[in-house]
């Protein structure tokens, strides 16, 4: 212990199954923390010694956020696969149960994408909420005596108004959009611009209403209580089933979804996009309008709000970013967009509640940052090249694809990945990749921690008078 | 056996097999030599070929599935050597065992009431007796749940190909080779080509160059129509099934499976690869009972233009053959029952195998049997501390024939990941005697023209 000093980290290490363990065998630090002897172990030892040494003198272990260090893109840099493999020479042992021989087999199959730590995090430092297993007790809802609601919210005008589900006691709030034209995408002059952002072309969008915040665990969990299934799937379920009304939802899903950080307000996330499409037909059919993931061009058009710059905000990404050189030295400045965006920054590497951020001129919270947020649009890098009218209305995307869109920045983001114009897509073979299952889930997204979303609500009352 | 869509998924097949991870071939790697020296049999990774195996140490037998070939295998294993017994056996039909237990004793061995077990669990029974060694032939649908309990329960074990009927069945064996290995248990199966002195031979000649690299390859079954039989009026679905096993795909695989694994494992053997893709045709003509085809014609792609074609028919009256040629830069060679030659491109005979005189030691003969040498390895590896496991082998070229047989049923271009990662499983899930709620449509590739 002499030279390193982290009370919080030996704590978790005496309650791992690595200290206290039926065989009464200690794994010490180095075994895991460095990689064996003849395998680099001079090196690493030298690296890391200098990093705790620099980390000794100008750092106080109390700030260090051991929770963030504890995930996987973090532990994988102070573990080595070469470590546990020394120990754990046998992958095939007969105490393995079946589910256990199917993923190890999996792992010896694809052993170049994986480590050990994908499947197996928190061995080596207790962690209460991790769950190594199916998790069928998840979204389980204690009993709440607050107010049943028996219809969803009335609406007679084109205004804000709080939807409520029916038979739930959950209810969120609904922003009005109006219409308008803006222009989609960003110049090339803006700093940190990607390609796919261009080039900027006028869009017309009809009115329309968004969630003022991104889908909380708790509207996700009253469709996921209401129509969660234990096959695996979709259509055979849905055939088989006499009432054609019924939708099928989510199986339930493999640990713990939510990664220990609350399932109440913060955005609900490990959905995968079918998910969160099935989300909002169920959504539809119990509130009776018609709900849906937001176009691209929607997307954008709401969280611009009437403005034009690289964010709803004032301010240049350069000033914000931490990857310029001047900010590396001197550190970025973070007081404008502290305020508005939950980023790699102000995060503490996990999803934050709505409340921490204030809105952009729409009302809508979060649009930027916290987590990204499906679009129903498939992707394409040449999405607005298509564009080819001068203002085209209400435009969809591409027509087919594989990946869908992705839009907004997450708490993992830099402050050059969180404007209005960035763009990025799903991921959803990487996203899957510790999913042992065959096949892999529809549901839920095994390696995906920072991608929720947010609805849209269609006009009609117009239509209807 | 109604009609209900739940248990022949062909259709589930393809719309499961969207993830395909970077699995490949877990080859052996061809090991065509072109310098000069021979390689030994043992950097080739033969099998010993001994006349009989070691003494040592009584090593006990118990059969799981005590029809023909179940019973030839438990003879083969008791003349592999000295010090050999067969004590148990099990199978789901009485008579079965009866017939067994009395073909053992005019062989001069005595198996002991208590220890033959009737039914679908008296496998588990079986492998609770003190035997070191089990022996699998029972339909192949069986075999991962039979070869998972029997490593469990720390046997050595003699395995029928094919090794399953699905991609299911296969990553189970698969695993269950890696617990094998790490228990050190060993594991022999039955495609007994890899024991017969005449294509170890052969294999020598080719590893070694003699017909240079590998362009092309073609295997192939084709025969009359095999044994089957019809339902009588006092048998149950399963019953039924079970005793006419070679006629439905979840219990046998298809033929392609049954019999033709055979000839596919030889290409995969003889080109040190398995191949990347299937397209293929089949069809049923003249079958009279089941769901199965009576013939496909395969063209497996082993990548970088090496593709062998492989066929196998079960119609009488028609040109039938059994073998498997290999096409190098130099040469090629022909393997037959009892012809094995490798050819000059001018059609001249380049090498031959010779086979023993019929005026040998008859004994030799009988050691020459390739049923026989299966169990001269096993028991020579277990007694010689020579550790074998030929389960994942087995179990690959077994998916390669899964591989060709859903090429064919669905018409489509399967590749290897996607087989490997299909959710596939065939039969039902509950073993029991009585009704079977399963649809024996068989399968019909692409789509209706609408008129």
């Amino acid at each position: 212990m002499s030279c390193h000093s982290h009370p919080q980290a030996n704590q978790s290490w005496k309650q791992s199954t690595h200290y206290d363990n039926k065989s009464g065998v200690i794994v010490h630090c180095v075994e895991c923390h460095l990689p064996p002897k003849g395998k680099g172990h001079l090196l690493a030892k030298i690296k890391h010694g200098a990093k705790d040494v620099y980390g000794k003198i100008f750092k106080d272990a109390g700030n260090i956020n051991w929770e963030k260090r504890s995930r996987l893109e973090y532990a994988k840099k102070y573990t080595y696969r070469e470590g546990c493999l020394k120990c754990h020479q046998n992958l095939f042992p007969n105490a393995l149960s079946t589910d256990g021989d199917d993923a190890h087999l999996y792992y010896t199959q694809h052993h170049e994408e994986l480590r050990c730590l994908n499947c197996h995090l928190f061995v080596g430092h207790y962690n209460k909420a991790a769950i190594h297993a199916s998790n069928i007790e998840f979204g389980k809802v204690e009993e709440i005596s607050s107010e049943v609601f028996t219809e969803s919210a009335r609406v007679e005008r084109f205004e804000n108004f709080i939807e409520k589900i029916p038979g739930t006691t959950v209810s969120f709030e609904m922003n009005a959009i109006p219409d308008g034209s803006f222009n989609i995408g960003s110049l090339d002059s803006e700093s940190f611009r990607n390609p796919g952002e261009g080039p900027v072309k006028t869009v017309k969008i009809s009115k329309f209403w968004m969630g003022k915040t991104e889908i909380s665990w708790n509207e996700y969990l009253a469709f996921f209580n209401a129509t969660s299934s234990e096959g695996r799937k979709e259509f055979s379920k849905q055939m088989n089933n006499a009432d054609v009304d019924a939708i099928t939802g989510p199986t339930p899903p493999w640990g713990a979804p939510d990664q220990g950080w609350g399932k109440t307000t913060g955005p609900a996330i490990t959905m995968s996009h079918y998910a969160a499409e099935t989300f909002c037909k169920w959504l539809s059919m119990v509130t009776g309008k018609t709900y849906r993931l937001p176009t691209e061009a929607e997307w954008e058009y709401a969280c611009r709000a009437g403005t034009q710059g690289p964010y709803f905000f004032e301010g240049d990404p350069r000033d914000f970013s931490k990857n310029t050189f001047i900010n590396k030295l001197f550190g970025p400045d973070t007081t404008t967009i502290n305020s508005y965006v939950i980023y790699s920054i102000n995060s503490n590497g996990k999803t934050n509640l709505p409340s921490e951020v204030k809105p952009n001129p729409f009302g809508l919270l979060n649009m930027l940052g916290n987590v990204s947020e499906f679009c129903q649009d498939w992707y394409s890098p040449d999405t607005y090249v298509s564009y080819n009218e001068a203002t085209i209305m209400d435009p969809r995307g591409p027509a087919d694809g594989l990946e869908h869109v992705i839009r907004g920045g997450s708490f993992k983001n830099d402050a050059a990945d969180v404007r209005c114009a960035t763009r990025d897509f799903t991921k959803t073979k990487k996203w899957l990749i510790t999913d042992p299952q065959i096949p892999k889930s529809i549901w839920w997204y095994s390696d995906c921690a920072h991608v929720g979303f947010r609805v849209v609500c269609e006009y009609y009352i117009s239509e209807k008078k | 056996m109604e009609n209900n869509k739940n248990c022949y998924g062909r259709r589930k097949f393809l719309e499961t097999a969207v993830f395909s991870g970077a699995v490949g071939a877990l080859g052996v790697g061809a090991i065509i030599s072109s310098c000069g020296r021979k390689k030994s049999n043992e950097e080739l990774g033969l099998p010993p070929m001994l006349d009989h195996a070691p003494d040592g140490r009584k090593l006990k037998a118990g059969l799981i599935g005590t029809g023909h070939r179940g019973t030839g295998a438990a003879f083969n294993f008791f003349g592999a050597g000295p010090n050999l017994e067969v004590t148990a056996l099990a199978d789901v039909f009485q008579e079965r065992i009866n017939t067994c237990r009395e073909r053992c004793k005019k062989f001069g061995i005595e198996i002991p009431e208590e220890n033959c077990f009737v039914g679908f669990d008296s496998y588990k029974k079986l492998l609770e007796t003190d035997v070191d060694v089990v022996i699998l032939a029972t339909p192949p649908h069986f075999r991962p749940e039979h070869f998972k309990a029997a490593i469990r329960n720390k046997k050595h074990v003699f395995m029928e190909k094919p090794v399953a009927v699905d991609p299911v069945g296969i990553r189970s064996i698969l695993s269950t080779a890696k617990r094998a290995e790490s228990l050190g248990l060993c594991v022999i199966t039955g495609t007994q080509r890899r024991h017969q002195q005449d294509y170890i031979e052969t294999y020598k000649q080719i590893a070694n160059g003699a017909i240079g690299e590998i362009v092309a390859a073609k295997a192939y079954w084709n025969q009359s129509h095999v044994w089957l039989r019809t339902r009588e009026k006092d048998w149950s679905d399963m019953e039924y099934m079970l005793r006419n096993w070679n006629n439905f795909i979840w219990l046998s695989g298809d033929h392609i499976l049954e019999t033709h694994v055979h000839n596919i494992d030889v290409i995969n053997w003889f080109t040190g690869k398995y191949p990347s893709s299937a397209i293929g045709y089949g069809g049923r003509h003249r079958r009279v009972t089941g769901d199965q085809y009576d013939f496909f014609s395969i063209d497996f792609d082993y990548g970088n233009g090496l593709s062998s074609h492989s066929m196998c028919r079960q119609i009488d009256s028609c040109a039938d053959g059994v073998g498997e040629v290999v096409v190098g830069t130099k040469g090629y060679s022909i393997c037959t029952h009892n012809a094995n030659k490798i050819y000059n491109f001018n059609g001249s005979v380049m090498w031959e195998y010779e086979y023993p005189k019929s005026d040998d030691d008859p004994l030799k003969q009988e050691a020459n049997s390739a049923y026989i040498q299966e169990h001269i390895h096993l028991v020579t590896a277990i007694r010689a501390n020579q550790y074998v496991n030929e389960a994942e082998q087995t179990a690959l070229s077994t998916l390669t024939a899964i591989m060709g047989r859903e090429a064919a049923y669905t018409g489509k271009r399967i590749t290897w990941d996607e087989i490997m990662n299909s959710d596939q499983r065939l039969g039902p899930t509950e073993y029991k005697m009585g009704p079977v709620n399963m649809e024996f449509e068989f399968p019909v590739p692409g789509t209706p023209i609408n008129v």
